[in-house]
């Protein structure tokens, strides 16, 4: 499609998308999560570089490690009847450094997101408090779904001493951690408010005429916020869409649902599965209107990137993979935002030394120097990467009572370098690696989007 | 009746170990003597097909009979041994149709119960088939163990009193007034199990009756009476693949043919195989071509396995026997039925009967057939009960277990251990002290690999062949180490280091086809951790005796006590 060309109408409409209910998938493969994962065994030469890279391994003796729990499993597994998945694949927190860490290209992330959900459908007691514990962590949507209607009350509930005593006690979340707070206005609220589609091609054209860019220039991404952008942090959503409209992109926040990767970590495929068909549907058919999808969380645009294709066989599915990326990733390709940020400045709140840390999940796209390298030649404002440990939290991991402590224990190394660093404010792309940075260091944490804001828009 | 009759049986692969097996559950008295491990020769060479009889339902209905009929007792008395995995024999567009229905016809008449199955259907229980595969038939193959089941063999003709001599080698027939009387043995290193190091010698075994069970070596004990025995050696090439890519025993549906079929087995397949008529079963030509040939040529069953990973080759003799009348040019025209050659009527020398050809899958029947032949020799009317009994390991058992609860192991590896133990797994696998895994990729841990050495000494080969150590993807890279180190503190760092170096070699010598793609990465890096950890490139130590009181024990050994159970294995506790 030339710029010149208007977008072809379409009966699918990006602002009301289709609502998800009523929406039946065809089911292409319905055993999907049958993968036969034995032949990504033949790659593994046994080096241990997985293991030696694996953070819970190094602090819970109990845990076997990814090569085990990879690649000889699997090839020790057989395929028929019976054959069990140790039950040690519920301690790994999927925070997938094993994947990067493998010189030889052993499927391990994906050996163990199909073990576990084999694991959790087959062997796992349906009516087990880790269970029932694991399911609400993972559809952690839902419960910020309808915490968010009422979000004074959620905050005020979900943090209340007895509350927490009691969730401990019965569901084995852990008390020592402080729930998130919800936000007043969750990121679609505002952006219906706003006026949505609409509004944000009148502030890309806009802009475009700024930039003496052609008005009809064919910029257009569609933003994937995720669940914790839209409900507890929708100022980096915020910031997503006014940082892609300063560059003359208009932005589509389409209907989609969890990205899956709470729910990949506690084996929960089916779960995954159906939110990933209303994720894939809607963004598929976006993709097909020559829409890039945009994450500004780095495990859902992992999620989107990597698991789905390699877990699920949806209509559309590669495509979208191939078709997502990371917010600050795509406007590196795209836009000179070197060069932007170099001739920008910042002052006010965010002419701060940053405590950067990379996610686990970023360091597997390749982004884990990303902010480092961008921010350094911006005025005003510091960032300072606090080394490639783990933060410990891996999403829900650190959340379960009986992971704590180690959670905290795999944090040590980031902790420590935090406190070593010049600021006492923290940056990272991952909404959990910040609750565990703020929770273990008390800084504030912001997310790069936030900052490329503050230097780059009005 | 007189005094026991004393049998003298040569060769430890599965027909000798079946017959003395039999013999001495009659009640008579049996020694065994095997040149090297128990299945050194074609056994320990095989593919490991049980067969149903469908691969001779054309050609050699006689054999296809025994093979069922023995297929259905092997499931029952040696059910630690099998692995039921259930045949296909494939149809390709190009393979005759004509041809498919005389096998189809042929297992019927052989009374094997077969069915036709689609494509389609065929493609759903082997999901890695051909696309374009026309249709299958399905008949009752399955996998067996010739390790397990001959070890096993050996092990309840020793409970029934019979003495098993391995590296034991017959040097001579004692021949006295025209009869067979006894045989000369060279040991390697002295009567009973085997220790690196302890002198060897000769002896003399006197016995009522030999029985010459040395398959394709047959022809050189009959030699050293004087005895011409025509075995016609045939070698086979097989190719072990790294994981398996069916579940089921692959066959090609077409008359003879070489790589022809894909056996899963534990947790690898195996390709094969050759048919070619070789000079001498011990020294003869293994090629690269007939590797390469097994992948392309069963890559059109298999599509993948053309990019698969193998880990290893070996080659295997067939005992193959006709009588002299018949004169085949071709081996594959050779019948797998076995013969038994009473020297007494056929040579006039009594005192001696040999048995040659025949399969694996039928050597209990052979057995039998011998030992009826023994007993008849001495008027001893025993019934046989091989049929009935279970082997050692197979008396009942269930794998479907709480491997952690009650063995405090990992299920994967709690599976593959129990299923290699059978009913012994708990005799074995209960033990008080830790317990870890020796060998990661098979999921053998110490408790296994112990029990293997206490039957069969300081010999890691044969640890090996007992408990699959070392036969997975690394082929011992990470735990011939470990594996010797378990030999200590029975046996002294010479012993320990003969038996090290002895794997390692076997190991090595079974990768040299095998060395492109991942298993040369895997070749590589064994040999930069060899040779930067253990210094194998080049071992200042070896030959002069190591002075091991000139290093010191170690940290925290000196003053403080140390709990060593307090101690990880990966050194994890102690923050180093
Ligand atoms: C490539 C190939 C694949 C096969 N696949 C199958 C299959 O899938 N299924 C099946 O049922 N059959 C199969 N067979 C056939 C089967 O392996 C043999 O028929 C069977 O193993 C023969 O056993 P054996 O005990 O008679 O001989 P061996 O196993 O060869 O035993 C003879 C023993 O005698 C010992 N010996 C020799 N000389 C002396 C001496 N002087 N002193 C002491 N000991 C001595 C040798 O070391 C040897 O261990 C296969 C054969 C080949 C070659
Ligand atoms: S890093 Fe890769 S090759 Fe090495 S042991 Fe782990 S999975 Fe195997
Ligand atoms: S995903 Fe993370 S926790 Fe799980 S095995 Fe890999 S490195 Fe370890």
């Amino acid at each position: 499609m030339s710029d010149a060309e208007t977008p072809p109408e379409t009966e699918f409409d990006p602002v009301a998308p289709n609502t998800g209910e009523e929406f039946e998938p065809v089911d292409v493969f319905p055993d999907s999560d049958d993968f036969d994962l034995r032949p990504g065994a033949d790659s593994c030469y046994k080096c241990s570089t997985c293991d030696t890279n694996c953070p819970v391994a190094e602090v819970d003796d109990d845990f076997p490690g990814p090569k085990f729990q990879g690649p000889e499993q699997w090839r020790l597994k057989q395929s028929d009847d019976d054959h069990e998945i140790d039950d040690s694949v519920m301690d790994c927190s999927n925070c997938m450094r094993c994947d990067n860490a493998c010189p030889s290209g052993v499927p391990l992330s994906q050996m163990h997101n199909t073990a576990r959900g084999e694991y959790v459908s087959e062997q796992m007691d349906k009516l087990s408090v880790e269970y029932i514990r694991n399911r609400i962590l993972a559809n952690y949507r839902t419960s910020a779904f309808f915490a968010s209607k009422v979000p004074r009350l959620a905050n005020f509930a979900m943090n209340f001493g007895p509350a927490r005593w009691v969730m401990e006690k019965t569901l084995g979340v852990t008390s020592e951690r402080d729930f998130p707070a919800f936000a007043k206005q969750t990121f679609r609220d505002w952006w219906a408010d706003r006026g949505g589609q609409v509004q944000s091609r009148e502030n890309a054209k806009a802009a475009r005429k700024r930039r003496g860019l052609p008005e009809d220039a064919d910029k257009k991404v569609a933003y994937f916020h995720g669940c914790y952008s839209n409900y507890n942090t929708p100022e980096v959503g915020k910031a997503m869409v006014r940082v892609y409209e300063e560059f003359g992109y208009e932005v589509v926040a389409p209907e989609q649902k969890c990205s899956g990767t709470p729910m990949f970590a506690n084996g929960m495929l089916d779960d995954a599965r159906r939110h990933a068909e209303t994720n894939v549907s809607s963004m598929s058919e976006l993709v097909d209107e020559g829409y890039h999808a945009i994450a500004s969380c780095t495990s859902c645009s992992m999620a989107l990137r990597q698991e789905y294709p390699e877990l699920f066989d949806i209509d559309g599915i590669d495509k979208v993979a191939e078709n997502t990326f990371e917010a600050v990733e795509y406007l590196r390709i795209h836009e000179d935002l070197k060069g932007e940020v170099q001739a920008a400045d910042v002052d006010g709140d965010l002419a701060e030394e940053f405590a950067y840390h990379a996610p686990c999940h970023s360091r597997n796209q390749g982004l884990d120097r990303q902010a480092v390298e961008l921010f350094r030649d911006l005025d005003g404002a510091e960032v300072e990467d606090v080394g490639d440990s783990c933060s410990g939290i891996s999403g829900t991991y650190g959340w379960k009572e009986e992971k704590y402590e180690k959670s905290m224990e795999i944090g040590e190394e980031m902790f420590e370098h935090m406190e070593h660093a010049e600021g006492e404010t923290g940056m990272t792309e991952c909404p959990t690696c910040a609750m565990q940075m703020e929770h273990g260091s008390g800084y504030e944490i912001r997310h790069p989007l936030e900052l490329l804001e503050a230097a780059l828009v009005e | 009746m007189g005094p026991t009759p004393h049998i003298a049986v040569i060769g430890g692969g599965s027909t000798g170990a079946g017959i003395a097996r039999d013999l001495a559950m009659r009640g008579l008295d049996v020694t065994l003597v095997e040149q090297g491990n128990l299945t050194h020769g074609t056994t320990g060479r095989m593919h490991g097909l049980l067969h149903s009889g469908g691969r001779y339902a054309v050609s050699d209905q006689a054999s296809a009979t025994e093979c069922i009929e023995e297929n259905r007792v092997l499931r029952d008395i040696a059910s630690h041994c099998v692995e039921m995995t259930g045949g296909l024999f494939v149809k390709r567009p190009e393979d005759s149709e004509e041809y498919f229905q005389k096998k189809l016809n042929g297992c019927e008449e052989c009374g094997i119960p077969a069915e036709v199955v689609s494509g389609e259907e065929a493609r759903a229980m082997e999901p890695h088939l051909a696309k374009d595969i026309d249709k299958a038939i399905s008949v009752p193959d399955g996998a067996i163990d010739p390790f397990r089941l001959v070890v096993a063999n050996a092990a309840s003709a020793q409970e029934h009193g019979a003495r098993i001599e391995t590296h034991s080698k017959v040097t001579d027939l004692i021949v006295e007034s025209g009869e067979v009387v006894g045989i000369e043995v060279e040991h390697d290193s002295g009567p009973g199990k085997r220790v690196h190091g302890t002198e060897g010698g000769t002896e003399e075994i006197r016995a009522d009756y030999v029985v010459n069970a040395t398959g394709a070596w047959a022809g050189r004990i009959g030699d050293m009476a004087g005895l011409d025995i025509e075995v016609r050696p045939s070698k086979g090439v097989m190719t072990i693949m790294n994981i398996r890519q069916v579940d089921t025993v692959i066959n090609r549906c077409r008359p003879k043919g070489d790589a022809d079929i894909v056996v899963p087995h534990e947790t690898t397949a195996i390709l094969g195989t050759t048919d070619e008529e070789v000079e001498d079963p011990e020294d003869y030509p293994e090629e690269q071509w007939e590797v390469d040939m097994m992948i392309d040529t069963l890559s059109e069953l298999i599509p993948m396995l053309d990019e698969a990973r193998t880990i290893r080759s070996f080659w295997g003799v067939r005992p193959l026997y006709e009588p002299p009348d018949v004169g085949s040019d071709d081996p594959t025209d050779i019948t797998r039925d076995f013969f038994l050659l009473d020297h007494d009527e056929r040579d006039d020398l009594p005192g001696m009967t040999s048995i040659v050809g025949g399969k694996f899958t039928t050597y209990r029947m052979m057995g039998e057939q011998i030992a009826d032949h023994v007993c008849g020799k001495f008027g001893i009317d025993a019934d046989c009960r091989t049929a009935d009994e279970p082997l050692p390991g197979s008396e009942d058992f269930s794998v479907l277990r709480d491997y952690m609860d009650e063995f405090g192991l990992r299920s994967p590896i709690g599976r593959r251990s129990v299923e290699r133990l059978g009913s012994r797994a708990d005799d074995v696998l209960k033990t008080d002290g830790p317990n870890p895994t020796v060998c990661e990729c098979e999921g053998v841990t110490r408790a296994e690999i112990q029990d293997a050495i206490e039957g069969s000494g300081s010999d890691l080969n044969a640890v090996r062949i007992r408990t699959r150590a070392s036969m997975g993807n690394c082929q011992g890279g990470f735990c011939s180490h470990r594996m010797a180190s378990e030999l200590h503190s029975e046996y002294d760092e010479p012993v320990v280091r003969e038996a090290w170096d002895e794997l390692l070699q076997e190991r090595w010598k079974g990768q040299r086809h095998a060395l492109w793609g991942e298993q040369l990465s895997q070749a590589a890096l064994n040999y930069a951790l060899h040779a930067t950890t253990q210094n194998r490139d080049q071992d200042p130590a070896n030959g002069d005796p190591v002075d091991f009181s000139a290093f010191d024990s170690g940290r925290g050994q000196t003053g403080s006590s140390v709990d060593s159970a307090d101690v990880a294995a990966d050194g994890g506790t102690d923050g180093y």
